[in-house]
């Protein structure tokens, strides 16, 4: 009688542990979407600004410029639903852009477009972190366990953008 | 650039699984990184299981004494266990490292047990592809959630990322191996090694590797080059290997055995084709890039390492995998077109700067910087645990 309220004592134990396990788990994933986010979110606004300079500058042509003028203002003050569309199009803008200024030699385009070269590098590679702790999170919450013991407590379900999905898929 | 790049300095810590005393591609790599980001001024220590104190780098430091596994027919030198578990501990919390780059953290090493001992930014490179990992891989689920504390992943190829998804379902961003281009691409012409020559690198005695299928392919190619030669440079025994070529054929193969760094160059730049017959068990093909950026023109089989680091043929030309008639072609017609060999050698010597560690280290870096935001310094996880935290630790 006594062994038997042992075990499962013991059994409660060990299934409260495991409970709390996974909500440090899925607690450092919310975190990691949350900083993942917020670093893409703030290189894209980086992207923006330098989009705005190289329209004011020499580089590309009136009919460019307003184009990504355009895109970057509509990027920047993009809410979250219309998001998307914006970064799509900033992308495509500068992806024209810099596909034809292969042959610029003055100094400060050069210098402008090569930080740009640099930034959508590290874009690639944050939106590529930003999917992957998405996904996984999404993974994790779709746990039955999880689910029924509520561990996401109120957190939203992290969602991944339409634009991320299409940049991801060029870079590879 | 990089000099605007690195200009933050920071406090990295590398986690090698193998022993480092055994030469091997995850150790290079690592000492090649090292290396490189300590001449940008970061500071860096590597943790690595060793034979022996002597001899060892200052930035390393041994984990104690690795452990010979039988795995897979070869020997893997790994370390695991309690006292292992403490000393990695000690060297996190010693470190106050901005980051944790792991290697092969899914290899039951110290790489694996840093990763469940610490918490905050962690980078994980994945070195392995093919079948020969699955049975490290079929214990997934206890893995799972340990790899799931790695803030970013590198694969070193296409093919490790899809072994990745495969086995663990979490993507990787593919960032290539490094190798020194510049070095490599200063080679002097040698009189021994040049004219209609064919070279070959590696361990000719493993089958993988496919020397054999040259043997197979080089009586066609003599009727159309009476004096085509054969360079091999390796480790192995080459006289027990030449037994195994048909007689007539015997004095068309020079072994070289194992060759310098400079040699290397020499060879790359002194030779007609590089051939890489590879017939698979490649995750990377570090040689090929190696061989576009000492100035050879490649022609490799089409397995999928070689065919993603040629670009589907761009620069190197490709020939069906164990088909020795499809090499014998291939040779034949780059051999007779010079212009056509000038040209290939050209594009493939320019896509081999990709794969400069100057240009390597930085992509790593940036993976670095985008895993750094926001999550501040590596701590050892049990520091964070709230009932240590209660109980006044």
């Amino acid at each position: 009688m006594k062994s038997s309220i042992f075990l499962v004592i013991l059994a409660v134990l060990i299934f409260a542990w495991y409970l709390s396990f996974l909500a440090t788990r899925l607690d450092r994933l919310h975190h990691r979407v949350e900083t993942s986010w917020a670093n893409l979110d703030a290189l894209l606004q980086r992207r923006a600004a330098i989009a705005v300079e190289i329209a004011r500058s020499e580089i590309s042509d009136p009919a460019s410029s307003l184009l990504l003028t355009f895109a970057a203002h509509q990027a920047r003050e993009a809410s979250i639903k219309d998001r998307s569309q914006a970064e799509s199009s900033l992308s495509g803008a500068l992806g024209i852009l810099l596909e034809i200024s292969e042959s610029v030699d003055e100094v400060i385009a050069k210098e402008l477009l090569d930080e740009l070269r640099t930034l959508n590098e590290k874009i690639t590679v944050a939106i590529a972190l930003h999917v992957e702790s998405v996904t996984r999170t999404q993974l994790i919450r779709s746990k039955p366990v999880i689910r029924i013991f509520r561990l996401a407590g109120r957190a939203p379900l992290p969602v991944i953008h339409e634009f991320e999905a299409a940049i991801d898929g060029q870079a590879n | 650039m990089t000099s605007q790049l690195f200009k933050e300095k920071k406090r990295i810590g590398l986690v090698c699984p193998y022993g480092w005393d055994t030469p091997g591609g995850v150790q290079a790599h690592i000492a090649d990184l090292a290396e490189y980001l300590i001449s940008q001024g970061h500071y860096v220590s590597v943790l690595a299981p060793t034979l022996g104190e002597e001899n060892l780098p200052d930035y390393l430091v041994s984990a104690g004494k690795p452990i010979s596994i039988p795995y897979n027919g070869a020997v893997a030198r790994i370390l695991f266990g309690p006292i292992a578990f403490a000393r990695v501990r000690q060297w996190i919390s010693q470190g106050d490292f901005d980051v944790l780059h792991l290697h092969e953290p899914a290899i039951p090493s110290i790489a694996l047990l840093a990763c469940v001992a610490a918490e905050g930014p962690m980078v994980g490179t994945f070195h392995a592809s093919a079948k020969r990992q699955k049975a490290i891989f079929a214990i997934g689920p206890i893995l799972e959630p340990v790899i799931e504390k790695l803030t970013a992943r590198i694969a070193v190829s296409e093919a490790a990322r899809s072994t990745l998804t495969e086995h663990l379902e979490t993507d990787a961003v593919v960032v290539p191996n490094g190798i020194y281009a510049k070095r490599l691409a200063s080679g002097k012409e040698n009189p021994l090694w040049t004219g209609n020559t064919l070279g070959f690198i590696g361990r000719f005695e493993e089958p993988r590797k496919g020397l054999a299928l040259i043997i197979e392919a080089l009586p066609k190619i003599i009727r159309e080059f009476a004096d085509i030669r054969v360079l091999v440079a390796g480790p192995g025994d080459s006289s027990a290997f030449r037994e195994t070529i048909p007689q007539e054929l015997r004095n068309r193969f020079e072994f070289l055995g194992r060759i310098s760094e400079s040699q290397k160059a020499d060879f790359l730049h002194s030779i007609s084709l590089y051939i890489a017959p590879n017939n698979g068990g490649e995750s990377f093909g570090i040689i090929l890039a190696e061989a576009l950026a000492g100035g050879a023109a490649v022609v490799a089989s089409d397995i999928p390492a070689f065919d993603s680091l040629l670009g589907g043929g761009e620069y190197g030309t490709l020939f069906e995998s164990e088909n020795a008639d499809s090499l014998a072609t291939k040779v034949v017609g780059l051999l007779k077109d010079s212009d056509e060999r000038n040209a290939i050698r050209i594009r493939g010597s320019a896509h081999a700067q990709n794969f400069d560690w100057d240009q390597v280290a930085e992509r790593i870096y940036d993976v670095y910087e985008m895993s750094m935001v926001g999550l501040g310094k590596v701590t050892l996880a049990s520091d964070n645990r709230s009932w240590n935290r209660f109980l006044g630790k």
